[in-house]
């Protein structure tokens, strides 16, 4: 296991603190890298949101996500949530700005040569909403490769139930260890399990996360009064395993390195 | 390169992929499956312009061999034509689409000689 206070390791000061914190609280989370990019996303989704919503004009355009609830029905909330992703994804340079809010972690974290997932995800959870939960999962449960990191950023302030929660490393442990009996029937049963060792994710705007999707994740109910907005979208390094999420039809390279390319266009001469 | 299910399935995926596109699906060809065997397919590129395209079920259907591969996509461009791949959701339609789509497969092809295991 790599240790971030590991002598030996040439990680310079800086990496080996997010090192240390992704390790041990199993996300790290720290300001966007490049603000200009988010704010071109931000305004992306608000441009969309209004389109869709038929929002002519609003001097004050900034709450309009955080209250979407209270312009659209939870029946309605699917196929809006549809029609958003579907646009945003569809935006030529939407991937390229959101891999710039996190490349330097992720330069940290996973490497320098990079595939990431071909759509970025969108969740909106509406107060109270029962109807977009996602129960208690890790990704590699479902065929993501446990080299893969979850990048989530959020599109307003997460806090408490409008947010998501992560079961810790050290805690995972335990549960893998109790699996059969801490699982126990069905999902929510394995939430009870572990609900009071989960951190909730307190997120402001403007700051991204990078989590293991190999932990126990989730959301619940979101009690609070605003809408949540977050995208989460999975990076990993280009040569590390795939897992049932393939290369090509859910991953794509997107920073190839010369050594890298001319390697593998090499072929060793031949003799006739 | 193993990218293979069932023909009902696959075309399945290719009139969801042509409905989405707002294509028009003419028929299928079904590549014979004696190893390496790309007959049909070169048949189909033949058939450009008079059809506009191909749509393949995967990428990683076409010949592993590279220089046989680019011949194929080569030719189909200097047809005019298009080749699509319904389960990537991508396209070549000039050149410049040729690099995406080749670094997939190269990286898909060192990837045996990569961690394969944990």
């Amino acid at each position: 296991m790599l240790n971030s206070n590991d002598e030996n390791s040439f990680l310079i000061d800086k990496e080996k603190d997010i090192t240390s914190q992704y390790l041990t609280q199993g996300y790290y989370i720290g300001p966007v890298a490049d603000k200009g990019a988010l704010s071109w996303i931000h305004n992306s989704f608000l441009h969309i949101v209004k389109e869709e919503l038929n929002i002519i004009d609003e001097d004050n355009a900034e709450p309009i996500l955080d209250f979407v609830h209270q312009k659209i029905s939870i029946p309605e909330l699917n196929n809006f949530r549809l029609n958003v992703i579907k646009k945003i994804n569809q935006l030529p340079d939407f991937r390229k700005k959101y891999f710039q809010i996190a490349k330097p972690y992720l330069d940290m974290l996973v490497g320098n040569e990079l595939a990431m997932q071909v759509k970025v995800n969108l969740s909106i959870q509406c107060p109270d909403d029962d109807s977009s939960l996602l129960p208690t999962h890790a990704d590699t449960w479902s065929g993501d490769s446990p080299f893969e990191v979850v990048v989530w950023v959020p599109l307003v302030n997460c806090y408490k139930t409008k947010s998501m929660y992560i079961l810790p490393p050290d805690e995972n442990e335990k549960l893998n260890k109790n699996f059969t009996s801490m699982a126990g029937a069905h999902s929510e049963d394995l939430y009870q399990s572990i609900k009071d060792k989960v951190d909730w994710i307190n997120i402001d705007y403007g700051n991204v996360m990078l989590f293991n999707n190999s932990l126990p994740h989730g959301n619940r109910v979101n009690m609070e009064s605003e809408t949540r907005w977050s995208m989460n979208c999975r990076f990993k390094g280009i040569f590390s395993p795939y897992w049932d999420k393939k290369l090509g039809s859910f991953f794509e390279p997107i920073t190839l390195r010369a050594a890298s390319s001319s390697g593998m266009n090499y072929k060793l001469p031949e003799l006739s | 390169m193993g990218e293979n299910c069932h023909q009902s399935t696959q075309n399945l995926v290719l009139r969801d992929y042509c409905q989405r596109k707002n294509y028009k699906y003419l028929l299928s060809g079904t590549e014979y499956s004696i190893n390496n065997s790309y007959l049909m397919l070169q048949q189909l590129v033949d058939e450009i312009p008079v059809i506009n395209g191909i749509v393949a079920y995967s990428l990683f259907q076409m010949p592993e061999n590279q220089e046989k591969r680019l011949q194929i996509i080569n030719k189909i461009l200097d047809r005019n034509g298009e080749l699509h791949f319904a389960l990537e959701n991508l396209k070549i339609s000039n050149n410049s689409e040729i690099d995406r789509v080749e670094n997939i497969w190269l990286v898909r092809q060192t990837m045996p000689n990569c961690i394969s295991a944990i």
